[in-house]
């Protein structure tokens, strides 16, 4: 996979700033964790991390969001547009989103099959 | 009642005085919808939805009911979530809806955004299969408010007559009502540009926690505020001023930018779903319980309210 974010230092991965967003691969499955907000101004990192897990060959692509406070409307967008371009038989899981993102899809994606949701 | 065979999208409105003349006025009108095979919609207040329900019987049951009060609360959202909703489920067929945005509970404070509502119907539906009846409660509602249905309504039926308006032209209507929204001083202000956005969001959030505002309602104000604050950074030159207040039970949270908004349909069209942008005015407008817009050259200001 390739490089959707800078690899973070452990104390700046858990230390939560204003408006950034850390990206980083899973260590143990196919996929991206991340940490802070998507918002406008960490929106090309995220979707850097999208247009990643769309170039990989595992059925299951895992989201992990646990660290994730905000997402905003484009960011969910690019989420669901991302998903509907996977091929057929493939999907994301998305880890612990915040709840509102899960919302915003539902609202403006009900029919969208190749995202699941682990909720918090 | 029938639709004339030249036009495709027809657009009545109905004076009613009395639950007869409500029901002599929409019952046939669902009725003829049925034998014709078209999809019929009903969305009007709830007690209401209880009369037609009655009168209906057993065709009830073929007719999707909503109750307005609750999907159409923000004004601004019955164009993409009630009217495109119902219509774009059913691509192939005429539909026919009753929609009913306008009640004697409406405050002052709402009215202007109904009133923009009911003339950017028209727009929104132009060259469509459908027809939209809208009742209007002529016992009721104030005299503007039926001048203003003459304005937003090709036509109109009153007293069980149906003629064309003579005073018809909605675009004058979404203009009068496009009304200057001054500054509520006694808000403190706080003005943002790219870097302060999620700070400016932090702003709102923290302000309408004070006010009373929690759980998803709280959620739902910081989705809004950071489409309103970005669209000022993207389309509203480049910075804006952000506001949060409290009014009678809601929350109030207003932006003002430098930007001018054209298109009054904004936040108004249905977004397909492999479209990536575009859906922030949108989803302003279904998470809050209204919405008030001016705009102009000098810039654009949008005031949401939200219930505590």
């Amino acid at each position: 996979m390739g490089s959707a974010g800078e690899a973070e230092p452990p104390d700046v991965w858990s230390a939560r700033s204003a408006g950034t967003l850390q990206v980083r691969p899973l260590a143990d499955r196919t996929g991206w964790q991340a940490a802070g907000e998507i918002s406008l101004s960490t929106r090309p990192a995220w979707e850097r991390a999208l247009g990643c897990l769309a170039q990989q060959d595992a059925e299951v692509c895992h989201l992990e969001l646990s660290a994730v406070t905000f997402v905003d409307v484009a960011g969910a967008s690019a989420l669901a547009v991302a998903a509907q371009g996977l091929p057929e038989g493939r999907r994301i899981m998305l880890e612990q989103p915040p709840a509102s993102l899960g919302r915003v899809l539902d609202m403006f994606w009900p029919d969208l099959r190749s995202v699941e949701v682990v909720s918090r | 009642m029938t639709a004339p065979a030249t036009e495709s999208f027809v657009h009545p409105a109905l004076f009613y005085r009395g639950e007869e003349e409500y029901v002599d006025g929409t019952v046939p009108f669902v009725r003829e919808g049925l034998e014709a095979g078209e999809p019929v919609a009903v969305a009007v207040p709830g007690p209401k939805l209880g009369v037609l329900r009655k009168a209906l019987g057993a065709a009830a049951a073929e007719v999707r009911l909503i109750d307005m009060t609750q999907a159409g609360r923000n004004p601004g959202r019955i164009i993409p979530r009630v009217l495109r909703g119902f219509a774009d489920a059913h691509p192939e067929k005429r539909v026919r809806i009753i929609g009913e945005p306008i009640w004697p509970d409406r405050t002052g404070v709402e009215y202007p955004a109904c009133a923009q509502h009911e003339a950017l119907i028209n727009s929104a539906f132009e060259g469509r299969d459908v027809t939209i009846l809208c009742p209007y409660d002529a016992e009721g509602l104030d005299e503007q408010t039926l001048t203003d249905a003459y304005a937003t309504h090709p036509v109109v039926i009153s007293g069980g007559r149906q003629q064309r308006s003579p005073s018809y032209a909605p675009e004058l209507v979404v203009e009068r009502y496009n009304e200057p929204l001054e500054i509520m001083e006694a808000a403190e202000g706080y003005v943002f540009g790219a870097d302060e956005l999620p700070t400016a969001r932090y702003f709102v959030v923290e302000r309408a926690e004070r006010l009373g505002l929690s759980g998803l309602r709280l959620e739902d104000l910081a989705l809004v505020a950071a489409e309103l604050t970005t669209n000022s950074v993207v389309h509203g030159g480049g910075s804006g001023t952000v506001r949060v207040w409290g009014e009678g039970g809601q929350v109030v949270c207003e932006v003002r930018d430098r930007g001018y908004l054209k298109d009054p349909l904004a936040g108004r069209r249905p977004s397909p779903p492999a479209q990536l942008g575009g859906r922030g005015l949108l989803l302003v407008n279904f998470l809050t319980d209204l919405v008030r817009i001016h705009t102009g050259p000098d810039g654009t200001v949008v005031r949401c309210y939200v219930d505590v």
